[in-house]
């Protein structure tokens, strides 16, 4: 049945996705929920959360705030935050409450920066996207926000966040987006890497080292890869001849013949069951669909699809 | 911009009065601050309980989530404990669900099509609990109907209930965990009363074998039934045959008054306190009420020995206790004040209820500061500045990282006189390697 899940557990939503990329840039973040989509984030979404404090709040809302649409008290508490909290910007990620009473954001947007004259970055995440589409969202939104012309930075990584990566992310500063200039390189490290590049209009190169790193190490033969687009895309580059498949973004200008995007559990089983694989390279949380694969599986940790650093 | 972490003293909050609780100290009132005390609560995770663990208390059931990815997420932590392999299943809702409501007419495949599964596998349910969340709050989901519905289409006397995980009702009359306890034991149908037999309600794992169940089985009983200890669907049934039934915990207040009205299981409530005084009064009151006699005198000495053994020890102890911990952390504070020692802070929400505890510990204690989990400014929250020697609660180890921690919250539940020894000795324990 379509969007029924036996085996796996639901990948990472938007709204994790947007908030891993604001999480270092020294904004408030405020997850419009009533504290389940900020726990999922902060208590499992966001390993940063145990180690570096970032202003992540929960917008706390209760049933009838929503039911009779109090904007005007969510904005009295981000007001009254914004007193106590030192934030450069404040951003806005929707979840499925705001999504439901249809909040309008650029109200929102506007309310706020003229209560409190910091930048609002509007995000209207629904929780019913994945994590790649939250982050893309989220780059957005930050390049309409600040200015990102004449900066002299050297390179940036876009889309290196641990929902891909996990343990091996990379940080970018909120100084290092508003540094971006004609001779920046922009490395597009996954799905969402290939957005904000796109959305920066300049060039930029696909390309992940994780990926890089693991390619010596796969052997030989009919090989399915399945993980971010990206990390496919460098293992593909590197000599590895191998289908891509993707539960997440996959982009015309990285899909080949024999790749394909998939959404549902039966999909990988039967891709599995009648692609006469020799390897397959993904988070092993899939071995379960795999039943009957006799080949060589290589563990590839993907943080969206397992919750595996 | 201070950078500073809000916090009043209990004098300050007393003189405010229960009526003006200051904003920052309550729940619902501002933003709200991803403590681990507020994770607790809202991302339970692999440790403690909430909806969707809870919801599984019931033996040989299995539970369907029906909402958004994201609500489902955190739950690869609680799928991957043995206990729950194969017990949590997704029906994940986009857009159009949000907008038509059509999810709710595939919640019987669905259903069927789990069970099935399960069949083939050998592991065949009992109960399949349906878990929905704000969404379907929102939508106004009649899910009784929806059950109603499932258990037709299975017509194999599976039973199908609804499990409501709406973070919107926190502050309510019913909040989840309320809610949580009533759909469990509304599971239960009217069958013979057993005199002898007994259950104990409150939480999800047992209460820890002590003097309550010692004074029972004194008295006669013979069954003392907790859901934790059921091992199957059939005896968790048999719970509807209680005498009456202990509740240990307010939030099962709710589900005991279904209990009388529709089982007539009468109950009583007993409170987790750590004086050891007001512990003997209330098992003398309970034993009147009911209708029994009862020595636990030898718990009490026990009890009174390991509060003196480690009031010898350590006479000027200070504690900081936060709130993810097997007791109300205002009264624990009370409690360690009248003995002798120190509290200088408490991290935790404060309510109307706790100032029969704020007003007292005023009284002996006046500087005792209270800081809410829940409150923005904890992101700026510095221990540095407390003298305290040692800190208990999971969540105060993370504000007080530089002192010993107690966790103290175990799924088992300590109580009563056997409570309050366990935690004086593990104390006296602890700062003794410390000290050493």
């Amino acid at each position: 049945m379509k969007g029924l899940r036996k085996v796996l557990t639901p990948f990472a939503p938007d709204q994790s996705g947007a908030v891993s990329v604001l999480y270092s840039l020294g904004g408030m973040t405020v997850i419009i929920d009533a504290g389940g989509c900020t726990g999922n984030i902060c208590g499992f979404d966001e390993p940063r959360w145990h180690d570096v404090r970032s202003a992540v709040f929960s917008a706390g809302l209760r049933d009838m705030d929503a039911i009779l649409g109090r904007d005007k008290l969510l904005v009295s508490k981000i007001a009254n935050a914004c007193e106590r909290i030192d934030a450069s910007f404040v951003a806005l990620i929707g979840t499925p409450v705001p999504a439901t009473i249809a909040t309008d954001y650029k109200a929102l947007k506007r309310m706020i920066e003229k209560e409190t004259s910091i930048p609002v970055l509007a995000i209207p995440t629904d929780g019913m996207q994945l994590y790649d589409e939250g982050e893309a969202r989220a780059y957005k939104a930050l390049f309409e926000t600040f200015s990102m012309e004449g900066g002299s930075l050297e390179k940036i990584v876009l889309g290196k966040t641990p929902l891909t990566f996990g343990n091996g992310f990379e940080d970018n500063t909120l100084d290092d987006y508003k540094n971006i200039g004609e001779k920046t390189k922009i490395t597009a490290a996954s799905a969402s890497g290939i957005e904000a590049a796109k959305l920066l209009g300049r060039p930029y190169e696909i390309f992940s080292s994780i990926a890089a790193d693991m390619a010596g190490s796969i052997p030989s033969g009919k090989v399915l890869v399945c993980h971010d687009e990206v990390f496919g895309k460098t293992l593909r580059d590197k000599g590895v001849d191998c289908d891509i498949v993707a539960f997440f973004t996959l982009h015309d200008e990285i899909k080949e013949a024999g790749d394909r995007k998939i959404t549902e559990e039966d999909e990988f089983t039967e891709l599995v069951l009648k692609g006469g694989y020799d390897v397959i390279v993904a988070d092993e949380c899939l071995k379960p669909l795999a039943e009957g694969f006799n080949g060589k599986w290589i563990d590839a940790p993907f943080f969206a699809l397992s919750g595996r650093r | 911009m201070q950078k500073k972490a809000v916090r009043y003293t209990v004098s300050e909050i007393a003189k405010l009065g229960k009526d003006n609780i200051p904003a920052e100290l309550l729940s619902g009132q501002g933003l709200v601050y991803s403590s681990p005390a507020t994770l607790a609560y809202n991302s339970p995770g692999a440790e403690g309980f909430g909806v969707k663990r809870a919801g599984l208390a019931v033996p040989e059931s299995v539970m369907l989530i029906v909402s958004p990815g994201c609500c489902g997420r955190n739950t690869s932590i609680v799928s991957s404990m043995p206990q729950y392999k194969d017990r949590f299943f997704y029906l994940m809702m986009d857009e159009t669900d949000l907008v038509t409501g059509r999810h709710l007419k595939r919640i019987p495949d669905a259903v069927s099509e789990v069970v099935s599964f399960l069949d083939k596998n050998g592991k065949k349910p009992k109960v399949v609990m349906i878990c929905i969340t704000c969404v379907d709050a929102l939508l106004g989901t009649d899910m009784e109907r929806v059950c109603s519905a499932c258990e037709r289409a299975l017509d194999d006397g599976t039973r199908v209930r609804p499990c409501y995980m709406y973070a919107l009702t926190r502050e309510g009359r019913r909040p989840p965990m309320v809610h949580v306890r009533q759909t469990l034991y509304s599971l239960l149908e009217p069958m013979e009363k057993d005199p002898r037999s007994v259950n104990i309600i409150g939480n999800f794992a047992p209460l820890e074998e002590g003097e309550l169940q010692k004074m029972l089985f004194d008295a006669g009983v013979k069954n003392i039934r907790q859901i934790s200890t059921c091992g199957t669907y059939e005896e968790f049934l048999k719970m509807a045959s209680a005498n009456f039934n202990i509740v240990t915990n307010p939030e099962a207040r709710a589900a005991a008054l279904d209990m009388s009205n529709r089982l007539g299981i009468p109950y009583i409530e007993l409170t987790r306190v750590h004086d050891v005084d007001r512990n003997a009064l209330q098992y003398r009151s309970f034993a009147n009420a009911v209708g029994i006699k009862a020595d636990v005198s030898a718990e009490e000495v026990k009890a009174q020995e390991a509060v003196g053994s480690l009031k010898d020890a350590f006479p000027d102890l200070v504690f900081n206790i936060g709130e993810c911990l097997n007791a109300d952390p205002f009264e624990l504070a009370l409690s360690l004040v009248r003995y002798g020692f120190g509290v200088d802070e408490i991290y935790a929400t404060l309510s109307p209820e706790k100032f029969k505890y704020i007003s007292k510990l005023a009284e002996i204690s006046p500087d005792t500061k209270v800081f809410c989990n829940m409150d923005p400014t904890m992101l700026y929250y510095d221990v540095s500045s407390s003298p305290a020697d040692i800190s208990l609660g999971k969540d105060a180890a993370f504000y007080c990282p530089e002192i010993p921690n107690i966790a103290w919250n175990s799924d088992v539940q300590p109580f009563g006189f056997q409570g309050i020894t366990a935690l004086m000795n593990e104390i006296n324990r602890t700062m003794k390697e410390v000290r050493a």
